[in-house]
């Protein structure tokens, strides 16, 4: 059961056969080569590889030159070089210790799977890098008050729960947390308590001793103690089982935690941070949550706003996550206006995450690409897609972010959105999804009362019915505050507030 | 449950190494609850294969040339009606297991007990 390729560089062919030999039997696919001179750099890429494994080579100039060559893809594969050449790499290579790790000979089986697990993992944990998001992005009000709560209790050693849906950021706020914590310079360590069985979750959190179970071979450090100085960031803490729960309380109430099969106290000097996007107070309800931990977690609560109630941050968040995927060697995203309205129009079960996926698709998918809206996937278009119906193009306004004269594809996807919506009265036969379609109807006609009054909200309202206040809501909520420019909403909201002071 | 009642998986097997979709197929033919529609060796077939065929649950190696099992993952997971994915491989330890999930992964099982595992998942998402 291959999992993937390693490639070895080594002069000594037994030796070589024999590794490759062992690699075999550990199911990954070897590649042996005498000399990094018979690597085209031409024909690969340093992913192709999980692994190198260095023996000896006889021209280290080469060498040097082809870990150059490595070096120039930030998610290069890590090398394995034998003892009696790893003191050399060190001072050659200009590798991190996490890229650099010695062999020693003889290769035994055990040793060598434990150093490509790990090069698995530091590929994994790189790439995880690269898509994590740097800190809570967006000017809405919902992120400017998330910002100054992580600001406000960041100094203190207070426990706090972060709560939110699923994608909405939760480990981006721990993480700023930390960062704006004294504990900065010390390790934040993040556990899934969900993704982790709860057979293994004990033994993960509060490491083992040697021979406290079957397969613990070496004492083994748990999360508590890699967290020393630092914060524990516990994810989707609802999930965990109410043995485990008892557990925490425990190092929550007096800081201490014995390994597993282990009789020592350990003192633990650590910052717990917890988040679930589970209602604890149900699963207390329900008997699935400890209510004595609950409020030992909920000191500071935080919760993190789903993303289709700040959908003015999109643009942010976009602009943000096209510079990422940039940097990070991804590839490019660049939306046409159609698209961007159209992921206005969404309302983004997934949150921050989902768009982070889709972004990263879409650069997969259309590298280097201009991608229309017709070219998201479909659930993506709305309305448009729920209702194959001829158009009836229908004036539309036209927002003061794109550019006048000519062709202008938003609102031709907008008159299409509103011909579309507008006919469609009958459920297609593939069904769709209500909460959009609806959306869909309120934006157009929101839209189509800006036009007639000008871009003047009071006006608007009055056409539509509605309070002025709920009106402004509204364009926030569908990210058309930008269409009218967000000075105009907040002197609406002012004229709104004067005008309620006025009357009282 | 009657045989009636059963939701029928359509799934989708990925991984680089065809013996061991040979493997994955055998194990999961004689569970009633499961059909096989296709096969992919990389990522790339993944996405595609998603998008083509839209399988209920894709099973997928999580190293493969290429594009790996994760980032297939997270592409799949931004198409419409995404299918449920179980990452399957080699090492099964609590790392592992958490990159599969923040990739967005329904499951994941170990190669080393991979018929009780995926029956595992199965009888327990059956009726998701």
């Amino acid at each position: 059961m291959s999992e993937s390729r390693v490639l070895i560089i080594d002069g000594d062919a037994e030796r070589s056969a024999a590794h490759a030999a062992i690699l075999q039997f550990i199911d990954y696919r070897p590649v042996e080569v005498a000399s990094a001179t018979d690597i085209v750099f031409s024909d690969h890429r340093p992913q192709d590889w999980i692994a190198v494994i260095v023996g000896s080579e006889a021209d280290f100039d080469r060498l040097k030159r082809f870990v150059d060559w490595l070096k120039r893809d930030r998610y290069h594969p890590p090398l394995l070089v034998l003892q009696p050449y790893f003191d050399r790499a060190v001072e050659h290579f200009g590798l991190d210790e996490s890229a650099l790790l010695p062999l020693e000979a003889p290769v035994k089986y055990t040793q060598l799977n434990e150093l490509l697990r790990r090069a698995g993992l530091l590929r994994m944990d790189r790439e995880a890098a690269s898509v994590r998001r740097s800190g809570p992005t967006g000017n809405s009000a919902a992120m400017r008050r998330v910002r100054q709560m992580i600001a406000q209790v960041a100094p203190f050693d207070s426990t706090v729960l972060v709560t939110g849906e699923s994608g909405t950021g939760k480990e981006v706020a721990a993480r700023a947390i930390h960062d704006q914590s004294a504990r900065r310079e010390h390790p934040f360590v993040a556990v899934n308590c969900g993704a982790i069985p709860s057979e293994l979750l004990e033994s993960e959190l509060f490491g083992h001793e040697k021979g406290a179970f079957t397969g613990a071979i070496t004492a083994r450090k748990g999360r508590f103690e890699m967290a020393d100085g630092g914060t524990l960031f516990l994810d989707e803490i609802g999930d965990m089982a109410l043995s485990m729960q008892v557990k925490i309380l425990r190092v929550l109430q007096e800081r201490t935690f014995e390994r597993v099969g282990g009789t020592r106290s350990q003192r633990c000097d650590v910052r717990i941070i917890a988040a679930t996007h589970r209602n604890l107070e149900e699963a207390i309800i329900k008997g699935s949550f400890r209510e004595d931990l609950y409020y030992r977690l909920n000191v500071f609560p935080i919760e993190m706003p789903p993303l289709r109630e700040r959908l003015e941050d999109l643009p942010l968040l976009m602009d943000d996550l096209t510079k990422a995927m940039e940097r990070n060697g991804h590839g490019q995203a660049r939306l046409l206006p159609d698209a961007i309205h159209a992921l206005r129009a969404y309302h983004w079960p997934g949150n921050v995450r989902e768009l982070s996926n889709l972004f990263e698709r879409l650069a997969v998918l259309h590298p280097g690409r201009e991608v229309g809206a017709a070219e998201l996937p479909r659930q993506y278009r709305g309305a448009l897609a729920a209702a194959p119906v001829a158009p009836v193009v229908m004036p539309m306004p036209i927002s003061r972010d794109e550019p006048r004269g000519g062709a202008n594809p938003a609102a031709e996807l907008g008159a299409l959105q509103a011909s579309r919506v507008a006919s469609l009265s009958e459920l297609p036969p593939e069904g769709m999804n209500l909460k959009d379609h609806i959306e869909a109807i309120e934006m157009t006609l929101i839209r189509q009362a800006l036009e007639k009054s000008d871009g003047v909200v009071a006006h608007a309202a009055k056409l539509l019915n509605t309070r002025r206040t709920t009106l402004v809501e509204k364009l926030r909520k569908y990210g058309l505050s930008r269409d009218l420019g967000d000075e105009d909403v907040a002197a609406e909201a002012e004229s709104e507030r004067v005008s309620r002071l006025r009357n009282n | 449950m009657n045989g009636s009642d059963m939701k029928l998986l359509r799934t989708l097997l990925v991984d680089d190494n065809q013996a061991f979709l040979a493997l994955s197929k055998h194990l999961l033919a004689p569970m009633p609850s499961v059909e096989v529609i296709g096969f992919g060796y990389d990522g790339f077939d993944a996405v595609r294969l998603a998008e083509e065929l839209h399988p209920d649950l894709i099973i997928m190696d999580l190293v493969m040339p290429g594009m790996g099992g994760l980032q297939a993952t997270r592409l799949i997971k931004a198409q419409e009606r995404a299918p449920q994915i179980v990452i399957a491989s080699y090492y099964d330890d609590a790392e592992h297991r958490e990159h599969a999930a923040a990739a967005g992964a329904d499951g994941f099982v170990g190669k080393n007990a991979y018929e009780a595992q995926i029956s595992q998942f199965l009888a327990a998402n059956l009726n998701r």
